[in-house]
């Protein structure tokens, strides 16, 4: 479980914590693609009070880090929906992270290895026809 | 010229008169492409009808009849696919402005099955712009703009097969196909008064269509009636060396008869009580309905519970680090600001910032909720609810805001990639349709399919069609 789940931090904490974050994530000598200015409390979405200290922080660093690359394209009314959506995705991974998980509980996923015998038979093309990697999306 | 009636008849119907010979699948072929001529842009449902080539198809099919070669129930029957099914030489636009001029030189594994059994293809059916994946908060997002529900036109059909969902209830062709990442067929074919089936994920080949979401997307029919769909499928589903995600041979291979065990012992319903924290009242009225008469034509009906769990957020998780993924070179070329929608112009760059860590930590939640799916299946054929706690909603509401409700058993079945059905079961005071929604283990697509038979032949509902003129 996630001990800082509620957890209050001041204003100036959040501020702090949150301009530090997103100051790592921007590599030295890299230049802002527009203006990403640390968030108050007032600018922060909805739903920005039910995620931890540390959630509230990771999701504003979220937000900078799209606002260093891509600043530049977004309107204001935009900007609001990428910082909107950062929030949302941040609750999403707060319950995520919090369900209890063993290191041997592994991923539904799998490889499948390619064995030979599920190979697609290879056809000689027909005279003219466009090459296999053409026909591709 | 047919009768608006012959329009409305399921492919079983329209496949007897084909067979006799009493119906020929040009003036079929004819009819349908006529009415959505007329029909078609009042609801903006089509991306492209296809005129030349659909009566190329309808002349070969009536032609190999009449030499008495016939296929089977979909031999020259007209359809409409989903646009973004590849076929080839014809534009496939995926319903998004950036792809708007995109032509594949192939066909997708789904159209080249339906033409083996001679189904007629006569459009591409409008869809949602990307299918959604990227976000998106109003029904005009699309290349095609907003689909009018046949019936009520000021209400939308639900995404993103909204074409296809249309095209059905409107009497546009005999079928349609659908694809469904979390929503997309089970949703239209609610909210359009036609039965839309999910199959389990790895049946049906996603080869030649649109990735969105590689470990969710799925592609399923929508049409007039279960047994339609169940028709429909056996002519889908398969493996196929072109798309590695589906199943082997024996498990993806679907033959259009119910297991003999399920013959046997009839169908254990589980009637879900916690798939939605509340209905709009006409929903609610048509759904306690439904549950009323099960009892009566199924084995069993006891109560069920889903296993409580971050499942939205898993599901939603998985999504957004694919389709970070699958868009991610449109996301970061900024083409995708050519969307037409608000959210899906900036939703992909909040997608683009999801780690490898929390999307393996939803795989892992995935895993087990598949094991505790499975587990809940040991007690029931099918789990059954309404489709939506909803109706149709007005073209203009914010979907973001105004559809807004939990939706478990979404993220549920698409996370297990289990099969569902949805089927008509009456209908709002506003005369909008609901749908009621059978759900069934990974697999057991007969059982999910049987038990929209066995509700169908109990009601009439599947029957209603609205009044387009």
């Amino acid at each position: 479980m996630n001990k800082s789940k509620g957890q209050k931090i001041d204003r100036r904490e959040f501020t702090r914590k949150s301009a530090l974050l997103s100051a790592a994530m921007v590599p030295t000598g890299m230049a802002f693609e527009g203006p990403a200015a640390a968030a108050t409390n007032e600018q922060l979405p909805e739903g920005a009070e039910k995620l931890s200290a540390e959630g509230r922080v990771e999701a504003e660093a979220r937000f900078q880090q799209i606002m260093s690359q891509y600043g530049r394209r977004f309107d204001s009314e935009e900007q609001k929906l990428v910082h909107e959506g950062c929030y949302i995705l941040q609750g999403s991974l707060e319950r995520l992270r919090a369900f209890p998980l063993e290191n041997g509980d592994a991923p539904a996923l799998y490889l499948k290895p390619l064995l030979e015998r599920e190979k697609k038979p290879q056809s000689a093309p027909a005279a003219g026809a466009a090459p296999a990697a053409a026909k591709k999306p | 010229m047919l009768k608006e009636s012959i329009l409305y008849e399921s492919v079983g119907e329209l496949a007897k008169r084909i067979e006799t010979k009493q119906l020929s699948p040009v003036e079929l072929t004819e009819a349908y492409l006529e009415r959505s001529q007329k029909l078609g842009p009042q609801l903006n449902a089509y991306a492209r009808l296809l005129p030349v080539e659909a009566l190329d198809q309808a002349r070969a099919a009536e032609k190999d009849i009449h030499r008495g070669h016939y296929r089977g129930p979909l031999h020259g029957i007209p359809y409409a696919a989903k646009d973004l099914l590849a076929v080839k030489g014809v534009q496939t636009t995926w319903g998004a402005k950036p792809f708007g001029e995109q032509v594949f030189d192939y066909d997708a594994t789904v159209i080249e099955h339906l033409r083996n059994v001679g189904a007629v293809l006569l459009g591409k059916a409008a869809m949602i712009e990307l299918a959604g994946g990227l976000g998106y908060m109003y029904a005009s997002a699309s290349l095609q703009g907003e689909t009018r529900n046949p019936w009520d036109t000021s209400c939308w059909t639900c995404g993103s097969s909204s074409g296809s969902g249309a095209i059905v209830a409107a009497g546009l062709a005999g079928f349609a196909i659908g694809t469904e990442t979390w929503g997309s067929i089970v949703c239209p074919a609610a909210f359009c008064g036609v039965s839309g089936f999910r199959p389990t994920y790895g049946r049906v080949s996603r080869h030649g269509a649109m990735a969105l979401s590689y470990s969710l997307d799925k592609i399923g029919p929508m049409a007039r009636s279960a047994e339609d769909c169940t028709r429909i499928f056996a002519a889908m589903a398969g493996h196929d060396p072109l798309d590695r995600s589906t199943l082997a041979v024996d498990k993806a291979a679907f033959t259009n008869s119910p297991a003999g065990d399920l013959k046997r012992r009839g169908l254990r319903v589980g009637w879900l009580t916690n798939a939605w924290k509340e209905y709009e009242p006409g929903v609610g009225k048509a759904i306690q309905s439904a549950h009323k008469i099960l009892p009566r034509h199924f084995a069993s009906v006891r109560d069920a519970a889903l296993p409580e769990g971050p499942w939205e957020d898993a599901a939603g998780v998985v999504l957004q680090a694919e389709v970070a993924s699958s868009f991610g070179e449109l996301i970061r070329s900024g083409r995708v600001k050519e969307l037409h929608d608000p959210q899906g112009r900036v939703g992909g760059y909040v997608n683009l910032t999801v780690t490898g860590g929390d999307y393996t930590t939803a795989q892992r939640v995935r895993e087990i909720l598949q094991k505790k799916m499975d587990a809940l299946f040991e007690s029931y054929d099918v789990l059954a609810t309404a489709a939506l706690p909803a109706p149709a909603s007005p073209l203009t509401m914010n979907l973001i805001t105004g559809l807004a409700f939990p939706d478990p058993l979404g993220a549920i079945g698409n996370l297990c990639g289990l099969p569902a059905l949805s089927v008509p079961c009456g209908f709002t005071e506003k005369n909008l349709p609901v749908g009621l929604q059978f759900i069934g283990r990974a697999g057991d697509d007969a059982a999910v399919l049987e038990a929209g038979q066995t509700f169908q032949r109990a009601t009439q509902w599947h029957r209603k069609h609205p009044k387009v003129a």
